[in-house]
């Protein structure tokens, strides 16, 4: 099999930069592109959260390992970054923005982002979006990413084209290549959350591509009826299970001392950036209720803020506003000491706290998918997961996992004390869970990738 | 007086091949123009059109060139012109075609993609080349309409909304930075906003690109049909303004 030149273009950057461009020259020794192979991660860099660096990272790397790629291009929104960079045989292209631009597109994209998700937001009329002035930096950014891609494509003649997610949606109409385009829909689609003003203007731009790969069944069916008249096809999203490790006894020790964890807690476990999204208010007041029958329950909320939220990317400090909200509201309901909040944990931390935990729940008011759901099953952990989120079709409800609507708080409450009293029920739930974790491997997910590849090629 | 008598021989001569020299170079120059003029369109096409003005010049050329050998050429040039009458006479559809081509492209109301009915015939529009126009009927049928049709005949667009479509081509050279240039005309649209139709937010996209230009294509849906041409031609005049400005920023 030939090996293929593919270009990848996501939001979110790999890496996030914590030292200046000049610095990271002399760490070079000035000869550009900066490899990051030669760079110090957690020092120089670090790895940014989710998805990016979970799935697109490991794909990329196993097709360069299994040589089925030859050049990989990876481009991303990095104002902070070098423009260009290496790491692991990838060639990671960063775009950068004035701040006034960066602005309005972070404005634009939250808009679009919350109205998708059925969220309030700060729009005065969201539908009027596209005639807003700020769409036109919005646009800026996918034009910008779009001739970086192109000018790219002189160089390497890629074979494929591959987007990721709502933000770079534009781009597949702004590619004016007859080569394969394929985009990733990584949020949900919802066609009753999308204004109907919006569909003919997204029916264009989705119709520009050739493929569009989604996370579950029901998105399949909402794009047809939606008007995109391609092939959709899905592919669960996936991880790689060698990340997660059993902490050893040291690591879980450490963990549990440093957030003031002790043997007779029952842990149950929130993993998600900090956004409003994520639902985290609901697990709180759960908790809230639970404790009367479980006193010693311990709820932890692990994660920070979004590359969009954090001041190297895209600054919408909405992460620091909800902590804040987070915070008064476990004070408010005198359960302060029962919240811990982690902030980003290392992958050892995150190991050691799924290892920790009695339980693991997905509040969020919508998702996507859910891949924390996953990483609870490796663990052989119980979950409990919203209605809302595109995993909930993988769980059998008391036979797999615990399913909710996102805004029963009562029901939440009600799940997390019976799986914290009903110790086989939990193991029972948390050993189905593992065997099902098996459908999001990495090893399934490149393998439908490359179907779906190798049939466009 | 040899020396005089051979200068005369040879005066002749030497424009002769002058005059077949600069015939060539002319026509290898033009080859060339053409050839990057005609680059978009079809191989054939190109060949053809190619083909035609090297004959032409090199029958001027050498009308030229024999005349300055003292030869009388008013014969040669009757049977030239007699032979280009018979040509134009031979190829008048093709050349009626041609320039239908042009007015079609200019006023006809529509394009690519359409949907249209001409007398008996309905179907999608695949195709506009210089000398028909290509649809697609609903049965996969392929019709091939000479465009010179289209200036005799009732056309019928029957695409939904077609009437709404306000499509405006742009050239913009190279040295624009083309995200700047769209940042700029999206923000210039959003000033009509009330006159168009807002689940269609202004769209450009690229048509064709080369080394010097890029060219583009601005869509938009209007809400009241008689404004077509006022909006045409004040966002046109916007557009310049933009290109005008970007040009300075650039110096």
């Amino acid at each position: 099999m030939k090996k293929i030149n593919i270009c990848i273009n996501t939001q979110t950057p790999l890496v996030k930069f914590n030292i200046t461009n000049s610095d990271l020259e002399k760490t070079n020794e000035g000869m550009p592109p900066l490899n990051l192979n030669n760079a110090r991660e957690g020092k120089d860099y670090h790895f940014t959260p989710g998805g990016v660096t979970r799935m697109i990272y490991p794909l990329l790397k196993m097709m360069l390992n299994r040589g089925l790629a030859e050049n990989v291009h990876w481009v991303s929104l990095n104002p902070h970054g070098p423009e260009e960079s290496t790491i692991d045989g990838i060639n990671l292209s960063h775009i950068s923005m004035a701040p006034d631009r960066i602005k309005g597109y972070g404005f634009t994209k939250e808009v679009i982002w919350s109205t998708i998700h059925g969220l309030p937001n700060s729009a005065s009329d969201p539908s009027d979006i596209f005639w807003q002035d700020e769409y036109s930096d919005f646009t800026y950014y996918n034009r910008l990413s779009t001739e970086r891609m192109l000018k790219l494509d002189k160089n390497f003649d890629f074979d494929l084209f591959y987007i990721h997610d709502f933000q770079q949606l534009p781009i597949g109409h702004m590619l004016n290549t007859l080569k394969p385009k394929i985009f990733r829909w990584h949020i949900p689609f919802d066609e009753s959350t999308i204004p109907l003003e919006w569909k003919e203007f997204l029916s264009i731009y989705l119709n520009s591509y050739d493929r569009i790969v989604v996370s579950c069944k029901k998105y399949l069916k909402a794009l047809k009826s939606f008007g995109y008249t391609g092939k959709s096809c899905l592919v669960y999203p996936y991880i790689d299970p060698a990340m997660y490790s059993k902490p050893t006894p040291s690591e879980a020790i450490e963990f549990c001392t440093e957030f003031g964890i002790s043997n007779k807690d029952k842990v149950v476990l929130v993993v998600a950036r900090l956004d409003p999204m994520k639902g985290q208010d609901r697990a709180i007041k759960a908790i809230a209720k639970a404790i009367k029958d479980v006193p010693n329950i311990k709820l932890v909320l692990a994660g920070n803020g979004s590359f969009s939220s954090s001041k190297q990317g895209v600054n919408l400090s909405k992460a620091e506003k909800w902590l804040s909200e987070l915070k008064n509201l476990a004070e408010c309901l005198g359960i302060r000491d029962h919240v811990i909040f982690t902030g980003h944990l290392t992958q050892s931390q995150l190991n050691a706290a799924y290892q920790r935990s009695d339980v693991v729940v997905l509040p969020s008011i919508r998702e996507g998918f859910g891949l924390v759901v996953i990483e609870g099953w490796l663990f052989k952990k119980p979950v409990i997961v919203t209605s809302k989120a595109g995993i909930s079709e993988l769980i059998k409800e008391n036979h797999i996992g615990a399913i909710y609507k996102p805004d029963d708080i009562e029901a939440l409450s009600d799940k997390i004390i019976r799986l914290l009293l009903d110790k086989k029920y939990a193991k029972s739930l948390g050993e189905r869970g593992n065997s099902i974790s098996k459908k999001c491997y990495l090893d399934r997910g490149i393998n439908d990738e490359l179907e779906i590849i190798n049939e466009l090629m | 007086m040899i020396i005089e008598f051979n200068l005369e021989l040879f005066y002749p001569v030497i424009a002769f091949i002058v005059v077949i020299f600069a015939t060539w170079f002319i026509a290898h120059f033009l080859g060339h123009i053409l050839e990057r003029l005609l680059k978009h369109n079809s191989i054939l096409m190109g060949l053809q059109i190619k083909r035609l003005v090297w004959i032409f010049i090199w029958i001027i050329g050498l009308l030229f060139a024999v005349e300055q050998l003292g030869l009388r050429i008013d014969l040669l040039l009757l049977l030239v012109g007699l032979l280009g009458i018979a040509l134009i006479i031979a190829n008048k559809e093709t050349f009626q075609n041609f320039a239908s081509k042009y007015f079609c492209d200019e006023y006809m109301p529509f394009r690519a993609g359409d949907s249209i009915k001409v007398r008996e015939h309905s179907g999608r529009v695949i195709e506009i080349n210089p000398m028909s126009t290509i649809i697609l009927t609903d049965k996969e049928e392929l019709i091939s309409i000479p465009n010179s049709f289209f200036m005799k005949e009732v056309i019928t667009n029957t695409t939904p909304q077609a009437w709404k479509e306000l499509t405006i081509p742009l050239i913009i050279g190279n040295e624009i930075d083309l995200a700047e240039f769209e940042s700029e005309v999206l923000k210039s649209c959003n000033k009509y906003k009330q006159h168009f139709d807002e689940r269609f937010p202004p769209l450009l996209s690229v048509k064709n690109r080369d080394q010097k230009s890029t060219e583009l294509e601005l869509t938009l849906m209007i809400k009241d049909p008689n404004m077509k041409e006022i909006l045409v031609s004040n966002i046109n005049r916007r557009i310049s303004e933009i290109i005008g400005k970007l040009k300075e920023k650039k110096k």
